[in-house]
């Protein structure tokens, strides 16, 4: 009898989670989506810069964020610097008046997960901009994209998506990988020269075992060969690896004496670590999602040394804004400013389309943005990237750099902006 | 009251469905899946396109392992080489779905015969781990599939998604509604009727006792091989459709992750069960899409509710199984069939 009651009461259980997921139904569209991140319900009157609390009709973006998955470690920081650029916006008048209005949610870096959400902040929600993530999910989704006429700021800058021709809607806001493995590699062949050496140098890969990882290494293999460097090993890490030792030796082996590290903060400080016990006497260069503070807090003193392309430097007044407004609301982003910065930088470059939309009177409609942020000229990021130029033939809107290296515990830049040509 | 079912001819014997509450429900079922398209929106015909084709690889798994009883934790791995091998027929060929699709599914079949060899050895969690070995190689050449020319991923052209040089009106999600539950619709009736015919019930003679279905006369080897080869049609006819579905295909899609939760489907919608595998493709796809939903819905009242979600979610996953293992090992068809049995005698029930 208890457990016929036990059973009925289970079915009980279930049937109202099907009535709730009705209600649920009905309601989002309805409401236009129950769920503003934080958006639209920024605290009124905050002194956060003295402006007035926006009011009026939200404008409405989507985002989507890695915080469980692969690239967690640098996707929270990240995330966070996102939400509280769309609260500062909020908390300073918001643009022209209206409020900001983000939907956003965490998708594990899966690709399912990224297609159900921006359908769903599309479709339901109503969304005019988004900003995505991952290599592989902003690959997936770039057909609908272009259908749906959204423009799409994402954290890869895989080369591929920087043709407007092929994906007209997304815009690249940092030097594209491939771009940054080619500046990494011109500063390796002038500090090659500097040493006194003759000869070309050897240079190697140690990569993520993805398309995000795999993304750069045809083009810097190219410029590589066309500067004398005769063969490159490519070594894929695993994910998940727990010790690289197998992959650092194939490395040692072939004598290189540079590696292009395009990975993620915890891996590539594996592999310092792990570079370190194995006493290798090699200049490791980190692409963007591996030179930041997370991978000297995680490699320690073993990052010292290291070289990284850092395309959103958290020097600048830009910055200054971004990480000050973190201290002030108590943001815990892990220490990770460049992350942080990065993320508050890109939102803002997607929101000054937005803005410069608006500011002209046009209707805010994904095809009137893109054709804003194609002809606005250069976007100011207040000295964390150089000024941003998207144009109708290239959505490339970053070209330069600056190199930096770990001193003391600090990334300290060793270079002046640098472009790949 | 009705004291019984007696069949007077062969006809109502074999049916299918040969009570009238079965029909009846059967018939509202169709009603359902024929009128949905109508008024969901694209986020719903999302989750029901996602839903059919997780369904048709999930009925595909539960032919090898519910009915056959042999594990195989390499479905992710099946279902991308008919994702891949539709891709490069459409992709490099140009080939239009209504070939690539049964051909994908024809080669995914065969390559899940030549990864089902080792069942004729391995039993049990041996077969597992063969099959989990299965999946790792089938990924890690699409991975690094310079080896068949593919690069990071795979588009397909849209031209390629016409049926018969018809090309597919509406919008993407609307029209592929109708040939994601077509082939679901297909593959259920093919799957129930497998099992009332003799590779059917040879399946089923090698889970309940292989040792007794040999001295019956049951060809061990050759019956396993042809349930792996009937299970990886299906996973097949899945990835085929995802990838023109998803018109982008790219390896990440079918991990491990992916043959872990069409186990758990299977599990929580019930084994050897032909319902059973759609009920838990429904459940595992809908679970996550419900605690979102809920969360966006509870946001306003509970503002932290947004930062726990992902964390929410992931214990929801682990919640399920184990409250289904606990409570209901049989899965949601057995609950399903409580449910009918209770109302049956209702209100005489004790």
């Amino acid at each position: 009898m208890l457990k016929g009651q036990r059973r009925i009461a289970i079915i009980g259980l279930l049937m109202a989670l099907a009535l709730l997921l009705a209600a649920c139904g009905g309601q989002a569209p309805a409401t236009g989506g129950g769920a503003p991140a934080t958006g639209a319900t920024a605290p009124a009157g905050e002194p956060a810069g003295g402006g007035a609390a926006a009011s009026g009709e939200p404008i409405k973006i989507g985002a989507i964020f890695d915080l469980t998955g692969a690239t967690g470690d640098v996707g929270t920081p990240y995330s966070q610097g996102q939400i509280a650029y769309i609260e500062w916006r909020n908390a300073n008048g918001g643009v022209n008046g209206r409020p900001l209005q983000l939907f956003s949610q965490d998708y594990a870096y899966e690709v399912p997960k990224a297609e159900e959400l921006y359908t769903q902040f599309v479709t339901q929600d109503g969304v005019v901009a988004f900003s995505g993530w991952g290599t592989g999910d902003t690959e997936a989704l770039k057909g609908k994209i272009a259908e749906d006429k959204i423009p799409f700021i994402s954290a890869s800058y895989s080369a591929a998506l920087a043709n407007p021709a092929e994906t007209p809607y997304n815009f690249i806001v940092a030097p594209t990988y491939s771009d940054q493995l080619i500046i990494g590699m011109k500063w390796a062949l002038e500090d090659w020269k500097a040493k006194g050496n003759s000869d070309a140098p050897k240079f190697a890969y140690l990569v993520n075992d993805s398309p995000f990882g795999r993304s750069p290494l045809a083009d810097g293999t190219a410029f590589a060969q066309a500067n004398g460097v005769e063969t490159l090993l490519e070594v894929p890490s695993p994910r998940g690896a727990t010790d690289l030792t197998p992959q650092l030796t194939q490395i040692k082996d072939f004598g290189a004496n540079y590696v292009f590290l395009q990975n993620v903060s915890s891996p590539a400080a594996l592999a310092l670590k792990n570079a370190k016990s194995l006493g290798l006497d090699i200049q490791f260069v980190c692409l963007n999602w591996c030179a930041n503070e997370l991978l000297i807090k995680l490699a320690g003193a073993d990052a010292e040394g290291v070289v990284g392309t850092i395309p959103f430097s958290p020097a600048g007044d830009g910055a200054k804004v971004a990480l000050d407004y973190a201290k002030e609301k108590g943001i815990d982003y892990g220490g990770a400013d460049s992350t942080f910065v990065q993320g508050w930088t890109a939102m803002s470059i997607l929101v000054a389309g937005i803005e410069k939309t608006l500011a002209d009177g046009k209707e805010l409609t994904g095809e009137n943005i893109k054709a804003t942020l194609e002809t606005m000229g250069a976007i100011d990021t207040g000295g964390v990237t150089q000024p941003i130029v998207f144009s109708s033939t290239d959505h490339a809107g970053s070209k330069a750099l600056r190199i930096f290296r770990v001193e003391n515990g600090a990334w300290v830049p060793i270079t002046e902006f640098i472009t790949a040509e | 009251m009705q004291s019984g079912t007696f069949h007077t001819n062969y006809a109502s014997d074999m049916a299918l469905r040969p009570y009238w509450p079965q029909r009846i429900r059967i018939v509202l079922v169709i009603v359902l899946v024929l009128a949905f398209p109508w008024f969901a929106d694209r986020y719903w015909l999302n989750l029901a396109n996602t839903i059919g084709i997780a369904a048709i690889a999930a009925i595909g798994l539960n032919i090898l392992v519910g009915y056959t009883g042999q594990i195989s934790i390499g479905h992710g791995g099946f279902l991308a080489v008919g994702a891949f091998s539709a891709g490069l027929l459409a992709a490099r060929l140009n080939m239009p779905m209504w070939i690539t699709v049964p051909v994908a599914s024809l080669f995914t079949a065969g390559v899940g015969a030549i990864f089902g060899l080792p069942s004729a050895r391995l039993k049990g969690l041996y077969l597992a781990i063969a099959t989990l070995a299965a999946q790792e190689i089938i990924i890690w050449v699409l991975n690094h599939g310079k080896l068949l020319g593919i690069g990071e991923s795979l588009a397909l052209s849209r031209e390629t998604t016409n049926i018969f040089g018809i090309p597919m009106i509406g919008n993407t999600d609307f029209s592929f509604y109708w040939v994601i539950m077509g082939s679901l619709v297909l593959t259920v009736i093919f799957v129930s009727n497998l099992f009332r015919t003799r590779a059917g019930r040879a399946f089923v003679a090698i889970r309940d006792q292989d040792i007794a279905a040999q001295v019956i006369g049951v060809d061990l080897f050759t019956y396993k091989l042809l349930a792996f080869a009937t299970s990886s049609f299906f996973a097949g006819l899945a990835g085929a459709l995802t990838a023109h579905y998803r018109g982008i295909i790219s390896w990440e899609r079918f991990t491990i992750d992916t043959s872990i939760l069409y186990l758990a489907m299977i599990i929580i919608g019930g084994l050897g069960s032909v319902s059973g595998a759609i009920y838990g493709a429904i459940f595992m796809t809908l679970l996550p899409a419900i605690l979102s939903n809920l969360a966006r819905a509870l946001s306003g009242t509970v503002p932290q509710i947004n930062s726990y979600l992902p964390f929410m979610q992931q214990g929801a996953f682990g919640l399920a199984i184990i409250l289904f293992l606990i409570f209901e090992p049989e899965g949601i068809v057995k609950m399903w069939r409580n449910v009918k049995d209770y109302f049956r005698l209702w209100p005489f029930s004790y």
